[in-house]
């Protein structure tokens, strides 16, 4: 069985830490969702980055990373957008580029590795980056938070700042495609035995649920698409969390968040009630960090998840 | 030698009503593959044992099963990289497949998927007298080779979460295939094959990639991209809901450089589809009294312009 390879194993010039994350201070793209319909995440993450004592400087002229539906219509438009993103960080000496989505981090991952391997690609983008004066050099590394948290600032320190550990609360992962698939493009960590959120549960205490629907995934980009499909999707993964004892899921994906916190409701039908509710991944570690519950914006959770909070005397 | 234990799914489906799994032991080299074993366990232990195979080397396609919670070719797959530390490797018949005995399932969903393509060329002038043979050049067959690979053996089609709650999804390996013709210089059909693939579902691919661990590097995942960009150049049934989501996504980006969330799902439902507008109107009226309702406009980044140039200079139709 395959495991996560070891910090020093990784191919280095895709996982590296670069100069500016050696001084803690890296490039943030939150990505449309986070800045949209689930600003909580957006929050949780700045009060996390506070908490850890790093700095995440957003990159507000970049643009939306093209969220693998754009691909559909124009096989070099994500590419070209995303390489505009990494020229505006290379300005800025933020090389480090963090992500908040799953989406988000595969498809900035794709588009930066043909950038970096295809000399062609390269050179088509910064023609049209040229028409208005940018210019990707090709130094850019993109990582989600999740392995941030993991290879910058380490497992062991993680759990020596946990102040509100959850009390062994039963949380199920729940990854969200891209960022373990293509492995080729991600390649973090094994995608079919990936075990990063897992690491994080147990370092704030909770106890990981290990259940098949934990690498599947969430139907959010055919929600629209045919009735019923994503929402079967959603009650499947859950169902299946919720038979293996799960009392809420985290996950590092908003798209993944809409998906299971709106959806559960209506796949009742079929597959029976679960209610199990959805933490953003920086809302739970913040939590644990000591943030004020108050501030995580657990309101605008479409399913509760004080009230597991409450039963597990997290909060009164 | 090591000791191996084979966690066997069994079931009959001419007596049994329920399956049941028997554990057989077989003493053979760690790194023997799963097919192996099974054979070893079949000829030595338990003949009863039934599982497809035929060529052993990841050629014919026969063998696909559920190895410890992994679909793929036994025939591929040494037992040492999947078994526990118990040495026990556990098999099941593909995910998404009626079993019919042991690992062996019915197959019939899956091949009529391909049925329906019309896997053989439909030359324009098929009805034709013909001098001579019907040139490709080896540029045009580049495209072809990594799918004329595919050995059938619907590892991807196990593993499809759409195919799981959906089975009028066409799946990886069939729309993967429908490519094969859709891009081939020598055939007629391609408008019609890509409407056909189209209404089997094409854009009921959720992007999950789980059909990125094809044995034969067949890719289907890239290749149902590559349908749908040749639907949208060729404009077929762009009122469906697949086409209008990629096309008012890349709008939205192009106008504000972010992905605006309210106007995707109405440009997608149709802003005078009341109909459809009404079934997601109970999820946006939970989203609206939680205070999670994403801003009816967003307003466009930073230099938006370079934005736009970017969507002028690749010609992309939005």
């Amino acid at each position: 069985m395959s495991t996560t390879l070891l910090p020093e194993e990784r191919p280095l010039d895709s996982h590296r830490r670069t100069k500016s994350s050696q001084s803690k201070r890296y490039g943030f793209f939150p990505g449309c969702v986070a800045k949209e319909s689930c600003k909580e995440l957006f929050n949780s993450t700045m009060l996390l980055a506070d908490k850890l004592g790093i700095e995440l400087i957003e990159l507000t002229a970049a643009s939306c990373c093209g969220a693998s539906v754009v691909n559909d219509v124009n096989g070099d438009v994500a590419r070209v957008l995303n390489a505009r993103t990494y020229a505006q960080a290379e300005v800025l000496g933020l090389d480090d580029v963090i992500t908040i989505c799953s989406t988000c981090t595969g498809h900035m991952r794709a588009a930066n590795k043909e950038l970096r391997e295809n000399e062609e690609r390269m050179s088509q983008a910064n023609a049209i980056l040229g028409k208005f004066g940018a210019k990707y050099q090709g130094n850019v590394t993109v990582r989600h938070l999740l392995w941030l948290l993991i290879d910058d600032i380490g497992l062991d320190r993680l759990r020596s700042m946990v102040v509100r550990p959850l009390n062994g609360l039963k949380v199920a992962p729940f990854y969200g495609c891209h960022i373990i698939r293509p492995e080729s493009v991600n390649g973090w960590e094994s995608a079919r035995n990936p075990h990063s959120l897992e690491d994080v549960i147990e370092a704030i205490g909770g106890e990981a649920v290990d259940y098949a629907g934990k690498t599947r995934c969430c139907g959010f980009h055919i929600q629209l698409e045919k009735d019923n499909v994503a929402t079967d999707m959603v009650g499947q993964n859950m169902r299946m969390a919720q038979d293996h004892g799960a009392e809420a899921v985290i996950t590092p994906c908003p798209l993944c968040h809409l998906a299971l916190d709106g959806y559960q409701q209506d796949s009742a039908a079929r597959w029976g009630r679960t209610d199990l509710p959805t933490f953003h991944l920086p809302q739970l570690v913040a939590f644990a960090l000591g943030v004020p519950p108050e501030k995580l914006g657990l309101n605008k959770h479409l399913i509760d998840p004080r009230n597991v909070m409450v039963a597990r005397e997290l909060i009164s | 030698m090591a000791k191996i234990t084979l966690d066997v799914f069994r079931f009959d489906e001419a007596v049994d009503t329920v399956p049941h799994r028997d554990k057989v032991e077989v003493d053979i080299p760690e790194t023997t593959t799963v097919l192996d074993a099974l054979e070893f366990a079949k000829a030595e232990v338990d003949g009863s044992i039934s599982f497809r195979r035929s060529c052993r080397s990841a050629i014919c396609g026969s063998c696909s099963m559920n190895i410890n919670g992994i679909t793929g070719l036994a025939c591929k797959t040494p037992c040492n990289t999947v078994m526990d530390k118990n040495g026990t490797v556990k098999v099941d018949p593909m995910p998404n497949f009626q079993p019919m005995k042991d690992l062996v399932v019915h197959m019939d969903p899956f091949w009529d998927k391909y049925t329906r393509l019309k896997p053989y060329l439909q030359p324009p002038d098929k009805d034709e007298e013909h001098a001579t043979e019907r040139r490709v050049s080896p540029e045009d067959m580049k495209k072809l080779v990594a799918v004329a690979n595919c050995v059938m053996c619907a590892t991807c089609y196990a593993l499809c979460p759409v195919v799981s709650v959906d089975p009028a999804f066409a799946g990886p390996a069939a729309i993967a295939y429908a490519y094969r013709f859709i891009e081939d210089v020598r055939d007629g059909e391609r408008k019609e094959r890509i409407a056909q693939i189209s209404e089997d579902y094409l854009w009921l691919c959720a992007h999950c990639y789980a059909c990125s661990y094809c044995p034969k590097h067949v890719d289907p995942n890239d290749r149902i991209i590559d349908v749908k960009r040749s639907a949208i150049a060729e404009r077929v049934m762009m009122d469906e809901r697949g086409p209008r989501h990629a096309l008012i996504v890349s709008k939205t980006i192009k106008q504000t450089g972010m992905l605006a969330e309210t106007e995707v799902i109405q440009g997608t439902i149709g802003r005078f589809n009341i109909k459809g507008l009404l079934k997601v109107a109970p999820l946006g009226l939970r989203m609206l009294s939680r205070g999670k309702m994403p801003p009816p406009f967003v307003k466009p980044i930073p230099k938006v312009d370079e934005v736009r140039t970017i969507f002028e200079s690749l010609e992309v139709p939005v």
